[in-house]
Formats: structure tokens, sequence, C-alpha cells
């Protein structure tokens, strides 16, 4: 599949719109008499009726995207074969509601091919976009395609300048939609090359001293043999892709995938609405995943949406740290030889004892200990009682506290508890639980059931009754479970 | 100002050695000491035989009596004489002791290291001699005190570290081949053991007879001063009687080496800066046994140096106290084994 927009829309759209339109509603409507969505979708206002907007970029003061809108008030530009050329729009958001008119970003290319999908380098300068390989004049033949491959810029201004191909581009297959991880470590992009697993695949590449390696397939365990595209490696380490693939509510519908030592998880598939019966793809988010965009052509043509999680899922979440309950006791005097005619006695104060200048013992729970040591002579045969004692106080670390277990398969019913939590003086209200795959809880203690293996980061977020001042105190803690087939 | 200045230095050094040895004021300055706990000091007639416990034939000891004390004092003996009660016997009671005792410049082991008594061949007996004696098998003596003095303290040779005057007296088996066992009292008064406050007593190495039993335990206190790294004990004729344990506030009994019948060992041991300006403990604990297994009339020697070749003082009351043992616990968080 070509992976320039243009070429993109006329290959996929063959049901006429009227009939598109009749079926998302009668889908919609079905689905939401169901079950609630956790997600609330809005169209975009920049979005123009006539043309065709995809593909967003979360960037600082708005987002970037592409678009085969008008950019000369003359004459519209269009590709070799008479289509509009898409190219890369900057719009900046004047308020929550609001954006500024979208801008577009020039290049030398501008005028003359198709440009984006794009992403930023972590630096935020350096633009990875797709464009195409070859000139449409050298190629006006009847079965010519221009194959799409990615280039890099800089981005100054509104210019993109310094431009230069990837070294992986190739006339004979398609590469673009690139995605470059925060780290800056590995490109993320979309390829037909042989050796996929079926028409577009995601691959990647992973820099190395400054080079990008060669291209690596995704894996059976990401790709399908339907169309898979528009990847975007999310910084919680979500990899958000598009595809065609069965299971969804149709055509092109937004997955997610991540990597679990060292291999892919299923993908997982977006709830609604973020998915429709239409081509939904290029889904963008914050890095809290509350906010964010993508696209969808459920309306009449393609759109940039924005959807908000009604989940709540906290950016900065604890990580869960397990109570210690494990002591070493040492006599550091005695430590220092290597043979002491002495025998060394512990008492931990739970009713168990120890020998040796050094022993580690594990107590059941928090608690006040007193540690005895009694000292055995072995000469005089004499012994020296609580020859030194310690007042072990042990607590419980104070955070919300998840009770459930590290590992679960799929389908298996699993309890999780706040029981533990320790917060002295919280009068806690509301045990909400987001449990890493788009759904929650709320309760002291809840049942879940994990439909795909994968690891999920599940946060516990507690509040308090509003206290004096109207003031609700909240704890997040996380901790990852990881379900398996 | 210099005359002010060293006036004042004289006045902390005496409060900081008064202070040290608060100790030993109240236990008085017995040789050997009250936490010593040995019964005796022994002295061979030079014609013994060294397997009897004995390395030289003499014995050096040194009294350190403080600036401040003004007054006259004496040295007394216990049971000076060779024969009757305590004395170790060889065939028959033949042995004459020298008890000397000197003064004056020569005497203090600090300045003059021939003083200690340690190098063959060197003038131990340097000094002004004060006093002296012969003992033989005099039965007046046996089980008494004799007493020699009254000295003034003026008359020792005067330690600015200790801030004190030093005097020493040098016990030799001058004849016969038997054991004289004997005591030292420092005493204000002629006939009566009452302590010179603030006064000591230590020598470079110790002559002395373990006790016949097998629960009593013998100790002696070397003090570790400022830098010393390691020490190198050394002792002689122990008869593999037991063991030797070190303690001091940082090691709970660390065992150290004993000899075999007429012979010497040695062992290293650590010293940690926390165990600078105090004394350690050299327990000496018998071998535990059956009845029969009691070795009796036991006599060893023991010395000890520093890295750099210097023999450390044995002080009859310990300085510092006697050291106790501080056991430190830690008790730090530890992953759980999975």
């Amino acid at each position: 599949m070509p992976l320039i927009p243009g070429i993109f829309n006329f290959m996929i759209r063959k049901i006429s719109y009227i009939t598109i339109i009749l079926l998302i509603s009668f889908c919609t409507c079905l689905t939401q008499a169901q079950q609630p969505s956790v997600y609330q979708v809005t169209r975009m206002s920049f979005n123009t009726g006539a043309f065709s907007e995809i593909s967003p970029v979360i960037v600082k003061d708005g987002i970037v995207f592409c678009s085969d809108r008008r950019f000369s008030g003359i004459k519209d530009r269009t590709s070799f074969d008479g289509r509009r050329l898409y190219n890369i729009w900057s719009a900046v958001r004047k308020d929550t509601l609001k954006w500024e008119q979208p801008e577009m970003l020039k290049s030398e290319r501008s005028t003359l091919f198709n440009n984006g999908p794009l992403c930023f380098a972590p630096d935020g300068k350096t633009v990875y976009f797709t464009s195409e390989i070859e000139t449409g004049k050298a190629a006006r033949k009847k079965n010519f395609r221009n194959h799409s491959g990615i280039f890099i810029a800089e981005l100054k201004g509104t210019d993109l300048v310094s431009l230069h191909p990837f070294k992986y581009n190739n006339p004979q297959y398609e590469v673009g939609q690139p995605s470059v991880s925060k780290d800056g470590k590995y490109l993320f992009f979309t390829s037909d090359m042989p050796g996929g697993q079926g028409r577009s695949d995601l691959y990647y590449c992973e820099n190395i001293n400054g080079e990008w390696s060669s291209p690596v397939n995704l894996g059976p365990e990401v790709n399908s043999p339907q169309v898979d595209n528009y990847p975007n490696m999310h910084p919680s380490g979500k990899l958000y892709f598009s595809s065609n693939r069965p299971g969804g509510p149709g055509r092109l519908d937004v997955y997610y995938t991540m990597l679990s030592y060292g291999k892919w998880d299923s993908p997982v598939l977006m709830p609604e609405p973020i998915n429709s019966p239409s081509d939904d793809f290029a889904f963008v988010a914050d890095e809290n995943l509350q906010t964010g965009y993508f696209s969808s052509n459920r309306r009449f043509n393609d759109d940039i949406y924005r959807f908000a999680s009604t989940i709540i899922r906290k950016a900065s979440c604890d990580t869960l740290v397990e109570n210690n309950y494990c002591y070493e006791m040492i006599e550091e005097n005695a430590v220092k030889f290597d043979t002491l005619p002495f025998r060394y006695e512990w008492k931990f104060g739970d009713g168990e004892k120890g020998i040796g200048a050094s022993v580690i013992h594990c107590y059941s729970g928090a608690g006040s200990y007193l540690v005895q040591l009694d000292v055995v002579n072995l000469i005089t045969k004499e012994i020296l009682y609580n020859e030194k004692t310690y007042n072990l106080e042990i607590s419980n670390v104070e955070q919300p506290y998840i009770s459930c277990p590290d590992e679960g398969t799929a389908g298996q019913n699993i309890r999780f508890s706040a029981e533990s939590t320790n917060l002295p003086g919280w009068k806690i209200a509301r045990y909400y639980w987001n449990f890493g795959d788009e759904t929650i809880e709320i309760g002291k203690e809840v049942d879940k059931t994990y439909i795909k293996p994968g690891t999920y980061n599940v946060q516990l977020i507690v509040s308090t009754e509003p206290e004096p001042g109207g003031i609700i105190r909240e704890a997040c803690v996380s901790k990852n479970i990881m379900i398996i087939r | 100002m210099k005359v002010n200045k060293t006036i004042n230095l004289i006045v902390i050094f005496t409060v900081l050695l008064s202070g040290l040895q608060t100790r030993s004021s109240l236990l008085g300055q017995p040789v050997p000491g009250k936490e010593e706990n040995i019964p005796f000091l022994v002295t061979f007639g030079k014609s013994g035989e060294t397997s009897w416990g004995d390395d030289d034939f003499y014995e050096v000891f040194f009294f350190t009596i403080p600036v401040d004390f003004k007054q006259q004092f004496y040295i007394r003996v216990f049971d000076p004489d060779t024969g009757g009660e305590h004395d170790e016997i060889q065939g028959e009671f033949n042995t004459r002791s020298l008890f000397s005792v000197y003064g004056g410049r020569g005497v203090d082991p600090d300045k003059n290291e021939e003083s200690r008594g340690l190098m063959d061949g060197g003038n131990y007996k340097r000094g002004n001699l004060l006093a002296s004696n012969v003992f033989g098998g005099e039965a007046r003596y046996d089980n008494k005190y004799y007493t020699f003095g009254p000295f003034n303290p003026t008359e020792g040779d005067f330690n600015t570290k200790w801030n004190a005057y030093i005097f020493k007296i040098v016990c030799e088996g001058i004849s016969g081949d038997d054991g004289n066992l004997y005591r030292y009292f420092l005493s204000r008064d002629r006939d009566n053991n009452i302590p010179v406050e603030g006064g000591n007593a230590f020598t470079y190495e110790y002559t002395f007879r373990m006790w016949n039993d097998f629960k009593s335990v013998a100790h002696i206190y070397p003090y570790i001063d400022t830098g010393i790294v390691w020490v190198k004990q050394r002792n002689f004729d122990w008869d593999s009687d037991g063991h030797i344990l070190v303690v001091s506030e940082y090691k709970q009994g660390v065992e150290a080496p004993i000899s075999a019948e007429d012979n010497w060992i040695e062992d290293k041991m650590s010293i940690e800066r926390a165990e600078w300006g105090a004394s350690l403990d050299f327990q000496f604990h018998k071998k535990q046994g059956a009845p029969s297994d009691l070795v009796k009339n036991n006599n060893v020697v023991v010395t000890l140096e520093n890295q750099r070749g210097d023999a450390l003082k044995f002080f009859s009351s310990p300085i510092g106290g006697v050291p106790v043992y501080q056991a430190k616990i830690r008790v730090t968080p530890v992953n759980p084994k999975k």
C-alpha cells in the first residue's frame, strides 16, 4: 500500500460516503447503548470540509499535521497524476477550544511532491517526514507509481531545510510514516518491502553510533497479513499503530502493543469511539495518555479528532514499594575477625533465634521487636546474656498498597486489594483502580479479568474525603502485572 | 607570657593525668595491680632454668609519682625472701635476690631505652641508686613487707609526658636457682599500704606467676599510645596452658597464640585508631580440664612492641580504666531471598 496520504485515500475508499455515514451512525448508536465509552472525541475546528487533515503530531504550542488543503490562492498544486498534494501544516492553539489558522511548513519539495506524515526527533528540530522518492516528470507512464521514502530535514521557523533522504529508501517499495522513540534510539516506520508479513508492515531501525541499523520487521506478533501502518512510539512504551486486520469495528483501526521481556505483546484494540467502522489511524497522545489526537474519515473525509480520556491515569505515580521485613544483623566488631572464640546467639524478638556474628532474619510483618544478643565465650563457657539489645521498629511504607499476584493468565479472575494501604491520618473515601488496559474499577477490593496477555501497569489512586478547607488528599501507586496465555 | 603558657600546659597535663588515673588513685598501687589479678611477680636465681618461667632472672618495674604529690613515699616489698611461704623451691632454698631502687637521670625509660631492661647486655640499672638490699631465706621477711624509703618525689627522673617523677626498682636473682615470688606496694606510709594518689607502676617485660586453679584469670594492661597501628605480642614458657584473649572496647576477645615449654612465640595484632589512648586487656585463661590436668606453678613472661619496635608499657592500674568490650550491633534492611 502506498504510504503517501493521497494515494492511500484513493486505494482505500471505495464505498460511497452516504453508506459510510449511515453505517457509522448506526454502529455508534448501538455501541453507545451497550457500554459508555472511556473516551470523549471531538472534531477539531481547523478541519476543512473539502480537504483532508491527517496524521497529527503533538508539539509544544499545538499540533503539526498533513493536509491536501489549498496553499495557493491562484492554483492548486497537484502531483504528476493530477491529485492534490499533501503538505505539512502547523496549527497553534489559541486556548483550550480555539486554534490559529494553520500555517504550512515549506520545503523545496512542497510544490512538487506529497509531504507527510512526519515526526520530530527528541531535539525538537529534526523532522523525519514521508515524501516521494522519484520525480513525477521523469516517469509519466501509465502504470508508474511514485514510491514514498523518508526524508530528514531541519525545521527553521516554518521552513524545512537541509533535506536528505533516509538511507533505506528504495524506489522498488514504500517506506514512510516515521516515528522516533523518545530517547531517539529507535525509528519505527511502515514499509511494504519484501519479506514482510503481507501488504505493509511495521519496521524499526536502531541508532547505533549515529547510524540507523538495517530495518527489522516487528514480526508476526505485531504485523498481520493485512495493512499495518502509522506507527507511533509513545513515551510510555506503547507502540500505537493502525491495521485493517479482522477483529476491529472496521477498516483501519488503532491498536497498541508493548515490549515485554524482549517480546512484543499481542496488539490490543483501542476501544470505541477511538475506533469506528471507518478508517481510524495515526493515533498520538500526550505523555499521560489523557488527551491526544487521531485521524478518521468517519464523518466524510479525513479529519483530525481530539480525544480526552475520562479514565484517570496519573502521569506521576509512585511505583509500589514492597514492605520489607528482612534485616541483616551484624555484630560489627566481631565480623572483622575470621575466627573468634565466641558464639553469637540472637533472639529476634519474635520468638525466633539465629546464630552467627552476622545473621539475616525476616519478620512476618511490621511491629516493634527487641533484638537481644547473647554471647557465649567458648573458652570459659561463660554466657553473656543480653550483651547488647536493639529496639527494632518495623513500619510499613506510607503508601496506598496494591495486593495482587505479580503474574496471571488471560481469562483468569484476579483479586486486587488495597486492604494493606498505610496512610495514617487519611480518611480514604475512594479507591480508584486503573488496570492499564483502559478499564477501571472503584472499591477497596475489586476483581479483574485481563483478556489478552501482556504487561499491564496498574495504578491505585486513593483520595480522601474533603478535609477542612475543602482539601482532598490524593496518592497514587503503580505496579506491573504480567498476564500470560 | 611564656611562663604563663608553660604553667597552663602543666595544669592541663595534670588535670588530664589525674583524670586518667582516678581509678588507680582509688585502688592504690599494688604491683601486680588489683585488676591484674596476678598473685605474684617472680624472679629466679640466676642458676635457675629458663624453662621454669624466667627468661632473664631479673625484673624491672617503674613507679610514677605525680608532680603534685609533694610528700615522701615508700616502696614496700612483700615476701622479698626466698623460702618459707609462696616461693618456688628447686631442691632446697639457696637463692639470694637483690632489690635496688633507682632515681635521677637515666631512670626514665622514655629517655633511656636501656633502662627498660629489654636489651641484651644493656645497663638496666642506670640512674642513681637510692636504696638496695639483698634477701636470702630470712624468715623475718617471709610473708611480710620490707620497706624501702622514704624517698622524696624529686629524687626521681622527671617525665614531661606523664608529668611525673619516675623511679625504678630492680629485682635480680643474684644466686641460687629458686623462684622468688613477691609483690610491691607504693605507699605513703612505712608500715602500712596507703596509696600515693595518682601514682602508678609499669613494666616492659612482665614475668609473673599464674594462679594454681582453673577459674582465675590473670590480666595485664598494655597502654596503646597514639599512632600505634599494630602490636607484636611475645610470650615465653606458657607451657601451652590455655588461651590468651585480647580485649578492648572494640575487641571482644581476639585469641593470641601461646608459647610452649621454654620457648618464645610471637604474633601481630592490628590496632584500630579508636583504641588509641587506652589500654588493652590481655587475659590469661588457664586450660580447663580435670584436676589432674591443672598446670601448677606456671610462670610466664610477656612483652609487647609496636610497629616501630618500641616496647609498650604494662600499667599495674590500666590507663583509662579496665577496657570493657562494647558490642556494636548494626541492623540494616536487606532484600528477602526469592
